[in-house]
């Protein structure tokens, strides 16, 4: 949303002369080299594209794997980059596009087994907030523990609402507003018009705030119950 | 400020200011409305924090998933991958003598083969059009003495064991003094001197 800022530029030029660099050093058949130069801008845009994955997918370990395979890919493919786009734009295609890879795979599957509870959390178990992680219980050791309770609720509440929103307006907000880019960018990622983009943009967030005002009023009410049955 | 007076007064509905929201300029152009309204700006203000919580909160909770330990293990799990990129997999190869039966590459193999299936059709055909089997036998033809003689001795010993089953010792005795009753026997008993020969010569 926020424009194409000068430290991103700096980034991006950066990028630009690692990518042409390691380009370079497969084609003089350097791999020792090129592997390390990879392995720079790997480190530079690993975190962002964890928490993308893990926004498509909702898995940790699922969205570890996704990361992986692209920046594996990535790698293998360096040579087909084209240099007059930016290097995250061109990564995070394929990164979008192994993830929702995985989710058609995941659903076929789905299709077909009965779902087991206790070692993954699934996306719908998550969305419950069912089948928590016994790790998830161990006391914080900043916020109070009424503050953590609040704060995984609150968590809880936004993940089933971003659920439930329709695919291309979920990766339209992620990418947009969770990771910061431009709408051109997300034009250039999603392969929708801008002003395409726009509108999935502001559908996904009255929706959004349409299902957390529920959310809350819901949970208000449940509140309600609960005292009413403490007082009576 | 209830929703009719939000439209009498020409204020901004949620879904309007949601509109503003997604398609704010990077520049900060704003809506003439907000500049000249102060109840909108306060309201927009809030929508725009609490989109802004909705990010932070959706950041801060992949960043959990993935702590700075995760991130550096799956950075050497990327780094190994593309080490084992540049060394394939080797090709174990299988053995000789699996691969020669199956694998009709060597065109000596597929010629040998196909020899041998000819080979074994031409002798199925002749061996129905000639038959092998009587020309052998007609050439090989043996004289089988044993199939002869079987026979005989089984009735030579046949009779001979009637006789001696059916004599006793008395006739045994008077038989050497006339012709043997066994058939087979007149033949040697010819060549023998009697003793009935004697006793009518002195006479």
């Amino acid at each position: 949303m926020s424009g194409t800022s000068p430290a991103l530029v700096a980034a991006r030029e950066a990028d630009a002369a690692a990518a042409a660099a390691v380009k370079a050093d497969q084609a003089a058949g350097e791999l020792e080299d090129a592997r390390e130069r990879y392995a720079e801008l790997v480190a530079r845009h690993q975190r962002r594209a964890a928490r993308i994955a893990y926004h498509y997918l909702r898995d940790a370990a699922e969205a570890d794997e996704a990361v992986q395979d692209a920046f594996v890919k990535a790698y293998q493919h360096l040579a087909s980059f084209r240099e007059e786009l930016p290097f995250d734009v061109w990564f995070t295609r394929i990164l979008i596009n192994g993830c929702l890879d995985r989710i058609k795979a995941r659903t076929r599957r789905e299709r077909w087994l009965v779902p087991m509870t206790g070692t993954r959390r699934t996306t719908a178990a998550a969305a419950d907030g069912a089948d928590w992680d016994m790790t998830d219980r161990v006391a914080a050791a900043g916020a109070s523990p009424e503050q953590a309770l609040l704060g995984r609720e609150r968590r809880r509440q936004i993940a089933t609402a971003l659920a439930k929103l329709p695919e291309r307006q979920r990766s339209v907000f992620v990418l947009s507003h969770v990771e910061g880019r431009t709408s051109r960018e997300v034009s250039a990622l999603t392969g929708l018009n801008e002003s395409t983009v726009r509108v999935h943009l502001f559908r996904a967030i009255r929706k959004l705030r349409a299902l957390l005002a529920n959310d809350t009023v819901a949970a208000a009410s449940g509140d309600l119950k609960g005292k009413r049955r403490v007082t009576s | 400020m209830s929703l009719l007076e939000r439209l009498g007064r020409g204020h901004l509905s949620d879904a309007q200011l949601a509109r503003l929201w997604s398609s704010s300029q990077p520049d900060g152009r704003r809506h003439a409305h907000l500049d000249a309204c102060a109840g909108c700006r306060a309201r927009f203000a809030a929508f725009d924090a609490w989109a802004i919580d909705i990010g932070e909160t959706l950041r801060a909770e992949a960043d959990e998933a993935f702590p700075a330990e995760r991130l550096a293990a799956q950075q050497a799990q990327i780094a190994r991958r593309l080490e084992t990129l540049e060394r394939p997999a080797r090709v174990i190869v299988f053995p000789k003598a699996a691969r020669a039966v199956i694998s009709g590459h060597s065109h000596v193999r597929r010629w040998v083969t196909v020899a041998a299936a000819a080979g074994l059709i031409a002798g199925v055909g002749l061996g129905q059009v000639v038959p092998l089997r009587t020309v052998l036998m007609t050439q090989q033809a043996p004289a089988p003495k044993t199939n002869f003689t079987a026979p005989v001795t089984a009735d030579i010993a046949k009779a001979l064991t009637s006789a001696a089953t059916s004599m006793n010792d008395e006739e045994l005795l008077s038989d050497a003094f006339v012709s043997p009753k066994v058939k087979n026997l007149s033949a040697l008993d010819d060549m023998t001197p009697h003793a009935r020969d004697y006793i009518a010569r002195s006479k």
